[in-house]
């Protein structure tokens, strides 16, 4: 019996090689739920960054007039003279009917349809100003501060992750390279730090460097000084095992150096299991800042990160409670998203869990 | 064993010692000690209090003195709770954290482990993929989301409970959920993962050849195995219970230990910062030498090493 190719490949006369990463490129896309997370966190991270000089609310800009209105929320203009291109209040609609107007239904409706409206002697018109997702007690626009927490937290987690990243690799593959003892007594430290409650350092340290001017600084430091432990123990185990390789022994036999050897040889093949973890290290990040800022330890005034609103949210849920779902929402996304991505590009790469 | 246990209580003498040195230089290190106060006190009254708690000693006397205080467990005045040691504020509020952390993961387990069995009995059925689902939320949900949120609906919207406070049962049911909805998740999965890992081993052929039920199988002869990874992870969850319970104590009003850490370390108080930090240390250690004891005891293969 003739073999018989399959059609795919009888039709195709050239396949084109595939990489590593064409491949695992190709198991990504097939993955919904990690490609729905790439396409979130790479949505949300534009929309922090690029979205606010196009807004035409600015996170600063208080309104008391407007404080604490629902998403989508209507204002109305109000005018003390018809010409006037300025209004010179706008209200909320709660207001207008309990204040100005004497048959409210009626005259909301008018206002609504877009009439001018004229109560003795005072001008109302429906305004164009619309706070898609509200505003919070001072007036200013919840999606605006939704944007710049963004730049925030999406900022501490992108930092504070490199920080772990360099700390971590160059710990992890000193240990692994030079064995032996310093490798027993480096991972050693390693074990007894993991067993250790690091909320507790992070708030001490967050305490010790109190009223530092760069406390966004601070923060990815102190995050990315407790967060590196796990990133040091891949690299190092693949370091351990790569070290032993025959491609490795050839080039240390014609005399290439270590740091080379290191370089050249040993990192592209842990780059695989280090872009792993660094995607799912990035949420984990995010939820220790934005767990600090909660406390009230983490970002200060006049700075907000998700974490702060949330904050400012639990507070106030009773009475204005979009001040809470809203940014909770916007958080738990930009997490699950990340987790997928971090969970889809295991599978694609084919990196070992170390944990389960 | 015995011989086991007493290495690792004796190695657990330095790793303490460790945490007493950075906790007590990162103290000192910080802006602001415990009497800065916006009003302006008087200079010799700021000297007496700095003579009274032991300030005016070098660091060095200060750091063996402390360490001796806590080595004695005759722990000396809180300069934020005038009279009173931390042996006090923690008599007082562990208790309170051991409840609130015991029934949160008693809830965990009680949630967990039964979905876990059933996701892995029926594998790849609306049992596995449904309750697994739930449980990558519960992964994925930060305490501080899922906290506000729970008491958003059942305090504020259904009344069912209060929505802050430590005093009757029904107060306890919203602060335990939040803690442990994140464990019952994780322990979930972990469950599922154990069990199907055993429920592919020889052993196991052998028990349905012999014509066991499946239900006799599934409880009695892969759970013991199934189980391991959830004993493990028992002793790391108690580091993430403390963390968490300082968010949870602080969202529900309940007036624990991890409340006071919050306070003392924002009101700098050294001495109760260091004594909390020593206590979480040492129940961490306890808590993992017990995990390591139990997986032997389950496990004989295991040994001791």
């Amino acid at each position: 019996m003739p073999i018989r190719l399959s059609p795919s490949i009888e039709s195709s006369p050239k396949l084109a090689p595939k990489s590593l990463w064409n491949d695992a490129w190709y198991r990504l896309k097939s993955n919904v739920l990690a490609m729905f997370g790439l396409a979130f966190f790479v949505f949300v991270t534009l929309l922090s960054y690029i979205a606010p000089p196009f807004y035409p609310y600015s996170p600063e800009e208080q309104n008391n007039e407007l404080g604490a209105t629902p998403p989508f929320a209507q204002a109305i203009e109000l005018r003390y003279d018809q010409e006037q291109v300025e209004a010179d209040e706008t209200i909320k609609v709660k207001e207008f009917l309990e204040v100005y107007a004497s048959a409210p239904d009626q005259e909301l409706t008018k206002i609504q349809q877009g009439e001018h409206l004229d109560i003795d002697g005072l001008y109302f018109k429906l305004s164009d100003e619309t706070h898609v997702l509200g505003t919070d007690t001072r007036g200013r626009d919840l999606f605006a501060r939704i944007l710049q927490g963004g730049q925030i937290s999406l900022g501490v987690g992108f930092l504070a992750t490199f920080v772990a990243l360099v700390i971590g690799i160059a710990y992890g593959a000193i240990a692994g390279y030079v064995g032996g003892r310093t490798d027993a007594f480096m991972m050693r430290a390693v074990d007894i730090l993991y067993a250790l409650p690091f909320l507790i350092f992070v708030i001490l340290l967050m305490v010790v460097f109190e009223g530092f001017k760069y406390d966004i600084l601070l923060i990815f430091i102190a995050i990315g000084a407790v967060e590196w432990l796990t990133m040091a123990r891949i690299v190092r185990g693949q370091v351990v095992h790569l070290r032993s390789q025959d491609f490795v022994l050839a080039a240390k036999s014609m005399g290439v150096g270590t740091f080379s050897i290191l370089w050249r040889h040993i990192a592209p093949n842990i780059l695989g299991p280090v872009i792993v973890y660094a995607t799912l290290l990035i949420p984990a990040v995010m939820l220790l800042e934005s767990t600090l800022s909660f406390l009230g330890l983490g970002i200060r005034p006049p700075n907000a990160s998700w974490g702060t609103l949330i904050k400012e949210g639990a507070e106030l849920m009773q009475v204005y409670p979009w001040l809470l779902i809203v940014p909770a929402a916007f958080f738990s996304l930009t997490l699950f998203s990340m987790n997928f991505l971090g969970d889809g590009l295991r599978d694609a790469l084919d990196v070992k869990s170390s944990k389960d | 064993m015995l011989r086991f246990i007493s290495i690792r209580l004796l190695q657990s003498i330095p790793v303490l010692f460790v945490i007493y040195t950075i906790t007590f230089f990162m103290v000192k290190m910080a802006p602001g000690g415990p009497f800065s106060d916006e009003r302006k006190v008087a200079q010799h009254i700021i000297d007496q209090q700095n003579a009274y708690y032991g300030y005016d000693a070098p660091t060095s006397v200060q750091f063996f003195k402390i360490l001796y205080q806590h080595i004695t467990l005759d722990l000396p005045p809180l300069t934020s709770f005038p009279g009173l040691t931390a042996a006090d504020i923690i008599s007082e509020s562990l208790p309170v954290s051991i409840e609130l952390g015991l029934l949160a993961i008693i809830f965990a387990l009680i949630i967990g482990i039964p979905a876990g069995i059933i996701a892995s009995a029926k594998q790849n059925s609306i049992l596995d993929h449904g309750p697994m689902s739930v449980s990558m939320l519960g992964i994925c949900l930060p305490t501080f989301v899922i906290g506000p949120l729970l008491s958003l609906v059942f305090a504020l919207w259904l009344g069912w409970f209060n929505s802050s406070g430590w005093f009757s049962w029904s107060d306890r049911i919203l602060p335990a959920l939040t803690l442990g909805l994140y464990y019952a998740a994780y322990i979930a999965r972990m469950t599922r993962g154990g069990m199907l890992e055993v429920l592919n081993a020889d052993y196991i052929r052998t028990a349905r050849a012999k014509g066991n039920s499946e239900t006799t199988i599934v409880l009695k002869h892969a759970l013991r195995g199934g189980i391991m990874p959830v004993v493990s992870f028992l002793g790391p969850a108690l580091a993430g219970l403390i963390s968490g319970s300082f968010v949870v104590e602080t969202l529900y009003q309940i007036p624990g230990l991890g409340r006071h850490f919050i306070q003392a370390a924002v009101n700098r108080d050294h001495f109760l910062i260091l004594s909390t930090v020593l206590l979480y240390a040492t129940l961490i250690i306890i808590a993992n030498l017990v995990v390591d004891v139990v997986q032997v005891l389950l496990n004989p293969k295991l040994k001791y090493d």
